[in-house]
């Protein structure tokens, strides 16, 4: 008997173990204040808690502005503005870039803001790039302060891409930075100041009354951390404010609060293995097995651009929660994705057809010479929405003979795997160097992540390489384009969708929709990129 | 009051045991077959399935995907059931081997097996698999060699005490007198006198190895996701029932449960026909 009863608590336990997964500090307890009218409680993931939110160490590096302010700013349109920078010049060799500074800004702890403080972030960063994956200052070879209010950067070479490195980096106060105590209070000209900080609990944030652009509306912000489950539920119990919610309770009614789906940046796609099988050797000299038999016909990676239907695949894997895309996305300045329409599906058989693409057995998947029209695409196991769309494609691949296997895993496996199965990516970031990384063929077996496809295209590559030594910007935006024009016929990676950010958000928030950038790659955090101008109605 | 008639059990209550035994194995042998003979086909996407309340057609519903719950339960359920023999049968192995060499031998050998014995139920059962199954990479492999190589100790001590415990008796004594070895001693004299103990317990074995399957691939150390398992059932739906897809969770746990629990009436049973004093405990 003493075993039945152990094996129903066993059983119990897993269902336990689900249930408490939210950790102590629920919503439930609101923080002292936290109910007051002029706040408000977020839930926006766990990126507070997962990394430092010293700029240093690359926290906030999304082009806005939070605890501290960075030379530039994005705009809705994702062009560049000033933040910290009042003007700014680029020489015409590319390599010095002069900043003038806006007067009578003041850190939160009273301190005036000045070009020794550019240049104390700039040097900190440079001499500990290692702890700062986020903005790369490798191309920085010297900084100075011209005067209190003018700061000059001279790179080793021209790189066009640097101008989005200052648009990430935050300042900090040369006067009072702590390395240790940054981790968690960060002082900065931002909008808001970092007032409570519980490791794994919340944060809590005040508006910054002396904000140099006008201090924000709502007065407090508490940031709570729990599982997307238990937000979800203490949503529904009308307990937060602002909860972000995956496209799966996209369409689930709570009384109170509405679905705001916002739009980003962040493109999923599928890697397409453009060489033969084969054997090659990475950067280490390790042997690494690349290409496949069937994505590295262009035939079959034509097919599947045109064939499948990327609106159902949405439909099915997302709720409908989502926009079909064909490349980067046109609210990037530099986002150039090929007008195009899907759904073809029979003249997608008809190139495959034509290619030698047949089913002679009879059993729903093309051959060609003994070689199955079939590949693998992995996915990371820690994200459901990645595995589903996987799903979801290779059901609308299926119709065309195209069998498609889906693999979830962990990222060291897909690593490994990526040279030979396809892997559904997500990128997104206003820094055109993503493109670089993706279809140049330098990149391919010496960057992790880089170029997966093993693409290699002359044309491609000398354009890339003279959008990154421009000194023009409007130069610079036209070569990334036109090298998205080229590798668009070529097809190595399977563009899906431009997905969509999901927050369920109490009726009387304003979270301003119209002042909001497109959100980069990371759902949760870029919704509080416009926190200053929301208010409570 | 130890028992009505000779120690044995009454006509009526052997044939009620032998029921509820048939009948027990007749479910899990059922589920077993049913999932290894299952197509893939049959539990296979179908998005304008999506989300179904159990009905008909879909007694058990259907899950985010489409995908037919009842048939990914079999499915999923009779894998665990296979890893589940498997770790059994290595496991009990090893068990009796270690049993009865630990009894046998004494001095070193004896204190050594003790010693392997206590680190490994030293270690919270969980944590050893999880730690074995994440060092050989997880998936299929990891979470059956994990499941196989962890569940030895408990029985090879029960089986160590039941040797102990006739290693004095006269005919064993007698045996060793005649020049036997303790192979032959081990092979001739121990080996029957365990083998009912030994067999009741790899049978309870089983419902073990099953909750600890499920528990490392609901955590996300076992089985990938793309294959039916109840672990891999139960996580997903986790996502689901704070919005009211009550069947995704109920139905995978209730058969389950119910996989477990008659694994227990099996061995709770043969426990009553091989060894009758036990019976009115």
């Amino acid at each position: 008997m003493k075993r039945k009863i152990a094996s129903i608590l066993l059983c119990l336990a897993i269902y336990g173990l689900a249930a408490c997964g939210a950790p102590a500090g629920q919503a439930g307890e609101r923080a002292e204040g936290g109910a007051a009218e002029d706040s408000i409680i977020c839930y926006v993931g766990h990126t507070f808690w997962d990394s430092s939110l010293d700029p240093v160490k690359g926290a906030f590096s999304y082009g806005w502005g939070f605890t501290n302010n960075a030379l530039l700013k994005v705009q809705p349109d994702s062009s560049y503005v000033g933040d910290l920078a009042d003007s700014w010049e680029i020489s015409e060799d590319a390599r010095t870039y002069t900043f003038k500074l806006k007067e009578g800004i003041s850190f939160h702890d009273g301190s005036a803001f000045t070009a020794e403080d550019v240049v104390f972030t700039y040097e900190t960063v440079k001499e500990e790039q290692g702890n700062n994956e986020k903005v790369d200052l490798s191309r920085m070879s010297a900084i100075e302060a011209v005067d209190e209010h003018t700061v000059r950067i001279t790179l080793s070479e021209p790189y066009s891409p640097f101008l989005d490195a200052t648009a990430a980096l935050g300042i900090v106060p040369k006067s009072s930075y702590d390395s240790r105590a940054f981790d968690e209070m960060p002082i900065g000209t931002g909008p808001w100041k970092a007032v409570q900080y519980d490791p794994g609990q919340q944060l809590i944030v005040e508006a910054n009354e002396g904000y140099y652009d006008g201090a924000a509306k709502i007065r407090r912000v508490t940031f709570v951390n729990m599982d997307n489950e238990a937000a979800f539920s203490n949503a529904r119990s009308g307990q937060m404010d602002i909860v972000m919610v995956q496209p799966a309770y996209a369409a689930e009614e709570i009384k109170g609060m509405h679905i705001e789906k916002l739009e980003t940046m962040d493109v999923r796609n599928i890697s397409l293995p453009c060489r033969p099988e084969q054997t090659m050797e990475n950067a280490r000299g390790e042997a690494v097995e690349v290409g496949n038999s069937a994505t590295s016909d262009i035939a079959v990676r034509e097919a599947l651009n045109i064939g499948i239907d990327r609106e159902q695949i949405i439909e099915d894997a997302f709720n409908g929660v989502g926009m079909p895309a064909y490349g980067f996305t046109s609210n990037l300045e530099w986002g150039n994705a090929p007008v195009m329409e899907d759904k073809r599906a029979e003249e997608a058989k008809k190139i495959l057809e034509e290619a030698g693409w047949t089913d002679e057995d009879g059993d729903g998947v093309r051959e060609k010479s003994g070689v199955r029209c079939a590949f693998e695409v992995y996915t990371p196991s820690d994200e459901k929405d990645r595995y589903q769309l996987a799903v979801a494609t290779a059901q609308s691949a299926k119709e065309l003979g195209i069998e498609i296997t889906v693999k979830e895993t962990t990222w060291d496996e897909i690593t490994k795997a990526s040279y030979r199965a396809g892997v559904v990516w997500g990128f997104g970031q206003f820094d055109p160097s993503v493109l670089h990384q993706l279809f140049s063929s330098d990149t391919f077996l010496t960057t992790e992540y880089g170029n997966t496809a093993g693409y290699e295209n002359a044309q491609v590559d000398a354009l890339m390489g003279e959008a990154l030594l421009t000194d023009d910007h409007g130069e610079a935006v036209a070569k990334w384009k036109e090298a998205q024009e080229i590798y668009a016929n070529d097809i190595p990676y399977l563009y899906l969708v431009n997905i969509e950010h999901c927050y369920l958000i109490k009726d009387n928030v304003d979270i301003s929709v119209e002042t909001q950038i497109p959100h980069p790659h990371g759902h949760g955090l870029p919704i509080i990129c416009n926190m200053k101008d929301w208010t409570i109605r | 009051m130890r028992c009505r008639r000779h120690g044995g059990l009454t006509a009526n209550t052997r044939v009620r045991v032998a029921v509820y035994i048939a009948a027990s194995a007749l479910y899990v042998l059922g589920i077993l077959v049913w999932g290894l003979k299952m197509p893939e086909s049959a539990y296979g996407v179908d998005y304008s399935m999506k989300l179904m309340a159990p009905g008909a057609g879909h007694i058990f519903g259907t899950d985010f995907m489409g995908r037919d719950m009842l048939c990914r339960c079999v499915k999923g359920l009779s894998t665990s059931i296979s890893i589940a023999a498997l770790a059994a049968g290595v496991s009990s192995v090893i068990a009796l081997a270690a049993g009865i060499a630990a009894a046998v031998s004494g001095g070193k050998t004896d204190s050594f097996i003790n010693w392997c014995i206590d680190l490994c139920m030293g270690i919270p059962h969980l944590i050893l698999l999880i730690l074995i199954s994440f060092m050989l990479g997880r998936g299929t492999t990891g979470v059956t060699v994990a499941v196989a190589l962890t569940h030895w100790p408990e029985l090879a001590r029960v089986v160590r005490a039941e040797v102990l415990q006739i290693r004095s008796a006269p005919y064993v004594q007698a045996a060793y007198k005649m020049g036997r070895t303790k192979g032959q001693v081990a092979w001739g004299h121990m080996i029957p006198h365990v083998l009912p103990v030994w067999m009741v317990g790899v049978v309870l074995l089983f419902p073990h190895a099953i909750m600890h399957e499920a528990s490392i691939t609901f955590l996300g150390f076992g089985l990938p996701a793309e294959e039916p398992a109840i672990g891999v059932i139960l996580s997903e739906s986790m996502q689901y029932i704070s919005t009211g897809k009550w069947w995704l969770a109920l139905f995978p746990g209730l058969l389950l449960l119910a996989a477990v629990m008659l694994f227990d009436v099996i061995g709770e049973n043969l426990k009553k026909l091989m060894d009758p004093g036990s019976a009115q405990e």
